[in-house]
C-alpha cells in the first residue's frame, strides 16, 4: 500500500480521535447574561392570579402551572393540575419533559413570587422558552381569588366587575355554595402565541 | 450559527437554489469519480473495482468527523438536523432490491443521470425504466403501504441505537473504513492479477 | 478520467483545507464577554440556602458611615431614583452594570473586599440581577431585602425593623390546606384566617461585609 494512502489514514484517525477528547457540550444552549439580563429587567414575566384563575376555569389547554414549593407543602395544598418541581430539581431531565415543550406556556408559582422568579432564572438561563411567573404566589392567590376583597363603595366599576369574577372564581375554587347577584360576563381574551414554524427539513 | 433555514439565517424559499448547488456538486463529483461507467460500479461485487466502496466511504467518515467538529465549534446545531424516521425492515427489502438493481443495470439512480450527462445509451434505458418502476410503485402503493411503515423506529441515530456517543460512533467509524480499504485493496490485488496502484505524490 | 488525475497533489489539499478550517475553528472558538461562573447545580444550590440577601437593619450602619466595605447600588430607573433613594446609593441599572466598564469595576471591587450591595424596588426586583451577577462569579454581590419600599417604611428608625419581620419573603401567610377545606367567603374577616408567621429568624450577623 502507497505510504501517502497511510499518512491520509493516520490524519483522520487523529481527526476522529480528537473527538473523543472534547469535552461535552451541554445538551441545552444556555442564555447569554447579557440577553437573560435584558429579560429579568422586563415585567412581561408576571402573570396575575386573576389570568391565572381564568385560564384554569376555562381549560386553556397551552399552558401548565408548576409548583416549585417542596414536596410536602404541595401535597398539603396546590393549584389543580399543577405539577410539582421544587425548585432544586429544576435542572433535572425529569423537569425539562415538562418545561421543554414547544407552544405550551408554563407558569411557575410558589407561596409568594420570590422562589418562582428564581426557578424562572435558572429555567431561563437554561433556554427555556415560554416560562413565566404568578405574580404574588399563592399567598396573593388566597387574597385575591379565594378570599376577595370587596372594593371600596367609590370603587370604578371596573373594580367590581373584577371582584365579580373573584367571587365567581373562588366558589368553581372552593365548590363553596354562594349566591351570585350579578351575573359574571367576562370577554375573555387569552393571546395564543402563534405556532411557529418547527423546524423539519425533510430531505 | 447553522442550520442555516431552521434558524433562519436564510428564508427557506432559498432552500431550492441549494439544493441546485448541492445537487450540480454532487453531478460533478459523481462523474468526476469515475461513477459514470458501470464498470466501476458493479466492480464492488465482482471484487475488481472496490472505487465506489472507497469514495463513499471517505465522503461519510470525513462529513461525520467535520459535522462533529462543527456542533463542537458551534458552528451547526446537530439538534436541530432533521433525521430521517428509520423503518428497518422495509429498509433492509429496499436495500436488496436497490442492490440488484444496482448489478443488473450497473447504475444507481443517480449516476444514471450522470452517465446521461455524457451521453450513455444504456444509460438513457436505465433512466427510462426507472421512472416506469416508480409508476409501478405508486400504482401498487396501497396494497404495500402497511408493510412500507412497518417497523418504524423513529428518528434515531446509530449511536443512540447502540447507547454510545456519535463522537465515539465516528471514531469507529472510521476504524471500520480503514480496516475496510485495507481489505478491498488486497481482494482488488487478488483478482486483478495487473493491477497499477494509482500513485500520488 | 479520475478527478484526481488532473492533480495528483489533489487529495493531499483537500485533506489539507480539512484540517486547516478544523484547526482554525478550534482556536478561534468565540469567547464570550461573560462567562457563567456557576453551573447551573451551583446557582439552585445558592438559592436553597440564599446567603446573599442583607437585612434592612444592617443598613444602618452603612448609611451611618461605620461600615465602609459596601457600595450601594439602586437598580431602578433615574425617575423613581430621583423620588428618592437610600443615603450614598449610585443609580445604575441592572442591564447596564452589565456594561463592560461596570464589570471591571466590580471586578476591583470583588478584589478590594468591598461589597456590593443593589436594591430594587422590592426585593424581587433586584433578585434577578443578584442571581445574574452571583452566576458571573461576583460573590460579593448582595441584594437588600425588602427593596426600597421596605426601607423607605422604616427609613426613621431602621435599627428597629430588627424585631420586624415584614421584608421575609417566601414563606406561606395562609394555611392553605386548611383554608381550602372551609372554604368560605369570609368579606371583611381575612384577619381570622390569616396564621401566626413562624419565621426561622437567622442570627444577626455582626457587620454587613461579613460575606465578602
Amino acid at each position: 500500500m502507497n505510504k501517502n494512502y497511510i499518512i491520509l489514514f493516520g490524519i483522520l484517525v487523529v481527526l476522529s480521535g480528537g473527538l473523543l477528547f472534547l469535552p461535552e457540550k451541554n445538551n441545552y444552549v444556555e442564555e447569554s447574561p447579557e440577553n437573560l439580563m435584558w429579560d429579568i429587567a422586563q415585567p412581561t414575566r408576571y402573570i396575575s392570579t386573576d389570568q391565572v384563575a381564568k385560564m384554569i376555569i376555562e381549560k386553556d389547554p397551552l399552558f401548565q402551572l408548576v409548583d416549585v414549593r417542596l414536596d410536602y407543602d404541595f401535597e398539603a395544598f396546590t393549584l389543580p393540575k399543577a405539577y410539582n418541581i421544587p425548585i432544586d430539581s429544576i435542572i433535572t431531565a425529569d423537569a425539562s419533559d415538562i418545561l421543554d415543550i414547544d407552544d405550551i406556556n408554563t407558569i411557575f408559582f410558589s407561596d409568594d413570587d420570590i422562589k418562582a422568579d428564581q426557578a424562572w432564572v435558572i429555567a431561563k438561563r437554561m433556554g427555556y422558552k415560554n416560562v413565566y411567573v404568578m405574580k404574588g404566589g399563592l399567598n396573593c392567590w388566597i387574597r385575591t381569588i379565594i378570599q376577595p376583597e370587596a372594593p371600596p363603595e367609590t370603587a370604578p366599576i371596573t373594580e367590581f366587575e373584577l371582584y365579580d369574577f373573584r367571587k365567581g372564581a373562588s366558589s368553581y375554587f372552593t365548590g363553596a355554595e354562594i349566591s351570585i347577584d350579578s351575573d359574571i360576563k367576562k370577554s375573555v381574551n387569552i393571546k395564543r402565541r402563534k405556532k411557529e414554524n418547527v423546524a423539519e427539513g425533510g430531505c | 450559527m447553522g442550520p442555516l433555514i431552521p434558524l433562519g439565517q436564510i428564508a427557506s424559499g432559498w432552500d431550492f437554489i441549494i439544493a441546485l448547488l448541492i445537487g450540480i456538486a454532487f453531478g460533478f463529483i459523481l462523474e468526476a469519480s469515475g461513477f459514470s461507467s458501470s464498470r466501476n460500479i458493479t466492480g464492488s461485487f465482482y471484487g475488481y473495482n472496490f472505487v465506489v466502496l472507497r469514495v463513499f466511504f471517505t465522503a461519510v467518515i470525513v462529513s461525520m468527523i467535520g459535522l462533529e467538529y462543527f456542533d463542537y465549534m458551534g458552528w451547526i446545531d446537530l439538534n436541530l438536523i432533521y433525521i430521517l424516521p428509520t423503518y428497518l425492515s422495509p429498509m433492509i427489502v429496499g436495500a436488496v432490491i436497490m442492490g440488484v438493481g444496482f448489478i443488473l443495470g450497473g447504475f444507481c439512480p443517480g449516476t444514471s443521470y450522470t452517465a446521461i450527462a455524457i451521453g450513455k445509451l444504456d444509460a438513457i434505458v436505465f433512466t427510462i425504466g426507472l421512472f416506469i418502476g416508480i409508476f409501478i410503485f405508486s400504482e401498487v402503493f396501497p396494497l404495500i403501504e402497511g408493510f412500507y411503515y412497518s417497523d418504524n423506529l423513529g428518528n434515531i441515530t446509530i449511536g443512540e441505537m447502540l447507547g454510545i456517543s456519535n463522537r465515539l460512533f465516528t471514531f469507529i467509524m472510521v476504524v471500520i473504513a480503514i480496516v475496510a480499504f485495507y481489505l478491498t485493496w488486497l481482494i482488488e490485488k487478488k483478482v486483478r492479477k495487473t493491477i497499477t496502484p494509482y500513485k500520488f505524490e | 478520467m479520475h478527478i484526481h488525475e488532473l492533480n495528483p497533489k489533489k487529495t493531499i489539499i483537500t485533506l489539507t483545507i480539512f484540517v486547516v478550517v478544523i484547526v482554525v475553528g478550534l482556536l478561534t472558538i468565540s469567547n464570550p464577554r461573560l462567562k457563567y461562573e456557576l453551573t447551573p447545580e451551583e446557582i439552585v444550590e445558592l438559592v436553597v440556602w440564599e446567603d446573599g440577601f442583607v437585612f434592612p437593619y444592617e443598613l444602618e450602619d452603612v448609611i451611618v458611615g461605620s461600615v465602609d466595605t459596601v457600595v450601594l447600588i439602586d437598580i431602578r430607573n433615574t425617575f423613581d431614583y430621583s423620588r428618592g433613594h437610600i443615603p450614598g446609593a449610585e443609580n445604575i441599572s441592572a442591564v447596564e452594570l452589565l456594561n463592560k466598564d461596570n464589570i471591571k469595576r466590580l471586578k476591583k471591587l470583588q478584589k478590594g473586599g468591598i461589597c456590593v450591595l443593589i436594591y430594587g424596588d422590592t426585593q424581587l426586583q433586584a433578585n434577578g440581577p443578584w442571581m445574574v451577577f452571583r452566576q458571573l462569579g461576583f460573590s460579593n454581590v448582595k441584594a437588600l431585602m425588602g427593596g426600597y419600599q421596605y426601607y423607605a417604611l422604616w427609613k426613621d428608625n431602621l435599627g428597629d425593623s430588627y424585631a420586624d419581620d415584614g421584608y421575609l419573603l417566601g414563606t406561606a401567610d395562609f394555611d392553605y390546606a386548611d383554608i381550602a377545606e372551609n372554604a368560605r367567603i369570609v368579606e371583611d374577616e381575612n384577619e381570622s384566617n390569616k396564621q401566626t408567621l413562624k419565621v426561622q429568624r437567622r442570627k444577626k450577623t455582626t457587620v454587613v461585609e461579613g460575606g465578602c
